[in-house]
């Protein structure tokens, strides 16, 4: 099966179903990458690459750059929507969201619930999140907490190439509007990818490594944060398994609570701050579900409560570590 | 000398480079027999155990547990009781010279590869030396190359060995339309011409077997021998309910279900392997494929293919190979055996004795090999 990144995993996504279904369409900030600059077109397959070649294959009918305007092209997006096209919103950084979250929250996750199921919004919301890319405070929060806490909303957070493609292409065919999040530092992440098309449905939980001494839930880029903890507790003897959520809402409650259930110990990694976050939801959910199964206290490893630090050792530091969640699960093993 | 034999980290499939060393089942200075299982390892996709290679006492554990270890470390030494400890000690200073001087070599990982044919492309992996003659792998519905895990390895140490993904499995393409089962021979034998000169070995699984057995009529003079693992096509009996069940599971918890009824002990399925399945599964035409296909197998009435005819048409070596407690395509009667083939029965093991019984599989595959000439 042939390697590819995350970043290609995403465009063949785009293009495959740009090309399956005329109702596709795009629109965000400098998608075209370079339009409006001495004419260049798509120089740089938009902010991050992941949409090279669209404007050729599609044109500018199906793929619009906007202005600066989230507020008026997400809402565009979500009007588009009701009336029978499929879009696919680019948000250059989820940050930026605040400013339309009229648009996102009070308008397009209320449709379907409004009108008693009888109006459809296949509306995708693309963003990137993350801290790791020297990107600041503004451009850098994982704020998928907020959407999840959403009701109508879908939020789909990817932590490899193979699931970027399936997920984006699930994203696209659904008929309520998803919050797809992509991390920056994952855009370069190889992976196994099969060149046909495929779609994995939301609400199903990855088992990304087995095992039967602790519990790792992990969420997006912390997988891989979560797969060096584990490479490391192997090599003291301790046998981690791994779970990685896919998608925050429909959050797979089955599988955490059956993983739970047999393992006993547990430690969720979170890149959001910790408070109102989904690693305190789904520590929650197991604690009211799975107590008496429970050997040991649940632990969080998440970011602290604090913006985003600019300066490159702060930042580092602030990214939940292999080291952090190893100390973790080895404080639950002793008990 | 005396007899001395070594207990190596056995290479579970093709990817695999090193196991962790998770338990010793017996001490130092226990006696042991040969088959019996004495090291359970661990690996990124699978735990299962390493069974003695002969009989004798386990005069050293050179690997404790919780070491990680290449595949083909010395984890320890079987020897019977006149080996003196300066015998055992030379074994293991010369294992140490051994190691790393093996074929792998440092990126030497194999990686399948696509053969293109008429309406798609087959999926191979390919493994061991070439030669004149080949060994060719073919899993049953619903599995993939990995179906072979416990066995491609083993056999390609002397062998020319490919393992082909059925079409609609794995990373090989689905076949659309009608007559499924003669499209899926026809591009299994494009593959096999592609990749696999000389004579073959077809080894084949459940309703591989009856793709092998339709290869092997067509092409008898090619085939050197056939070994077929709980193939359909012998009597009526079959689980259509695994069928049916597998063809409609598109989630983890469903389909682990369905794969918990291949084994006697289920719990020798990995995360990998529903995930393995789930991929193939996912993929646009895979479903209708996988459809089609359990309607060329069986019908409410039972098994719809049939192979005695075929097998017994044939002049090479044929044995069939059958886990006792196969729960979907139980061990035939003996008058539904053809007289020229041989029955093994496999104590203990469900539908996928390969994997549950990799030794007791691999060697009755090498001693079929061996009764055609030229072995």
């Amino acid at each position: 099966m042939a390697q590819k990144s995350f970043r290609q995993a995403l465009n063949e996504a785009l293009h495959f179903e740009m090309g399956r279904d005329p109702r596709v369409i795009m629109m965000g900030e400098d998608l075209t990458g370079g339009a409006g600059a001495n004419g260049v077109k798509d120089a740089w397959g938009g902010p991050f690459g992941v949409t090279r070649g669209l404007l050729d294959a599609f044109g500018p009918e199906r793929i619009r750059d906007t202005p600066i305007s989230e507020a008026a092209f997400i809402g565009a997006a979500a009007g588009a929507a009701l009336t029978g096209l499929r879009p696919i919103a680019e948000i250059m950084f989820v940050d930026f969201a605040g400013v339309c979250l009229d648009q996102i929250m009070n308008q397009a996750a209320k449709f379907r619930f409004m009108f008693g199921g009888r109006a459809k919004t296949p509306l995708v919301i693309r963003a990137t999140y993350g801290a790791g890319s020297r990107s600041g405070s503004q451009h850098t929060q994982a704020l998928y907490p907020i959407f999840t806490h959403i009701p109508g909303l879908k939020v789909v957070i990817p932590s490899t190439p193979y699931d970027a493609k399936g997920l984006l292409l699930q994203a696209i065919r659904d008929d309520d509007p998803v919050i797809f999040l992509e991390h920056k530092m994952l855009y370069d992440t190889v992976g196994e990818v099969p060149d046909g098309a495929y779609t994995i449905p939301f609400g199903e939980a990855r088992v990304a490594r087995d095992g039967k001494d602790v519990l790792i839930i992990a969420i997006g880029r912390m997988v891989q944060v979560a797969e060096e903890a584990a490479r490391k507790l192997a090599a003291e003897g301790i046998s981690a398994c791994i779970i990685d959520p896919r998608t925050t809402s429909p959050l797979d409650e089955d599988t955490l609570l059956e993983f739970t259930e047999t393992i006993g110990r547990v430690v969720i990694v979170d890149e959001a701050n910790p408070r109102c976050s989904v690693a305190t939801d789904i520590s929650a959910l197991l604690a009211d579900k799975c107590f008496d199964a429970l050997k040991a206290p649940i632990k969080l490893v998440t970011a602290p409560h604090a913006p985003v630090p600019y300066a490159p050792n702060l930042e580092d530091a602030y990214i939940p570590s292999a080291d952090a969640v190893v100390k973790a699960a080895t404080s639950i093993i002793k008990r | 000398m005396s007899s001395i034999e070594a207990v190596t980290v056995p290479k579970w499939g093709m990817t695999m480079t090193e196991g962790k060393i998770t338990q010793w089942m017996v001490g130092e200075g226990e006696h042991v027999t040969r088959g019996q299982e004495i090291l359970e390892i661990e690996t990124t996709k699978v735990t299962n155990v390493v069974e003695a290679a002969a009989t004798g006492t386990l005069r050293r554990i050179v690997l404790k547990e919780g070491t990680t270890a290449p595949v083909g470390a010395l984890a320890g030494v079987i020897a019977e009781a006149a080996a003196t400890s300066e015998e055992i000690d030379a074994f293991i200073a010369s294992y140490a010279d051994r190691l790393g001087a093996g074929d792998e070599g440092d990126g030497g990982v194999p990686v399948p590869r696509t053969i293109a044919v008429d309406g798609g492309a087959v999926n191979v992996l390919e493994a061991g030396p070439q030669g004149d003659e080949t060994v060719v792998l073919l899993h049953g519905f619903g599995g993939d190359l990995s179906t072979w895990l416990f066995n491609q390895s083993a056999l390609a140490e002397n062998m020319r060995v490919v393992a082909i993904d059925l079409p609609g499995h794995g990373a090989s393409s689905p076949i659309a339309g009608g007559d499924v089962f003669p499209k899926i021979v026809s591009a299994v034998e494009a593959a096999v011409e592609a990749v696999a000169p000389g004579k073959l070995h077809l080894i084949a699984h459940s309703f591989g077997g009856a793709v092998a057995a339709a290869i092997a009529a067509n092409r008898p003079s090619r085939v050197g021998s056939l070994t077929l693992i709980a193939p359909i096509g012998l009597s009526r009996q079959i689980s259509r309910d695994f069928l049916v069940d597998f063809v409609a599971a598109e989630r983890r918890r469903p389909l682990l279900g369905v794969l918990e009824r291949l084994f006697a002990d289920p719990s020798k399925i990995t995360s990998d392997m529903v995930e393995g399945t789930l991929r193939f599964k996912r993929l646009e035409g895979v479903p209708e494929a996988l459809s089609a296909i359990a309607d060329t197998i069986a019908d409410d009435n039972g098994q719809l293919q049939s192979i005695g005819d075929q097998l017994q048409a044939l002049t090479c070596p044929v044995t069939l190979i059958w886990g006792e407690r196969d729960g979907i395509v139980p061990v035939p009667q003996q008058a539904e055996v053809p007289g020229n083939v041989q029955l093994r029965i496999i104590p203990g093991a469900g539908h996928m004795p390969q994997m549950e019984a990799s030794s007791a599989v691999n060697e009755a595959i090498m001693e079929n090999i061996q009764r055609s000439s030229g072995i």
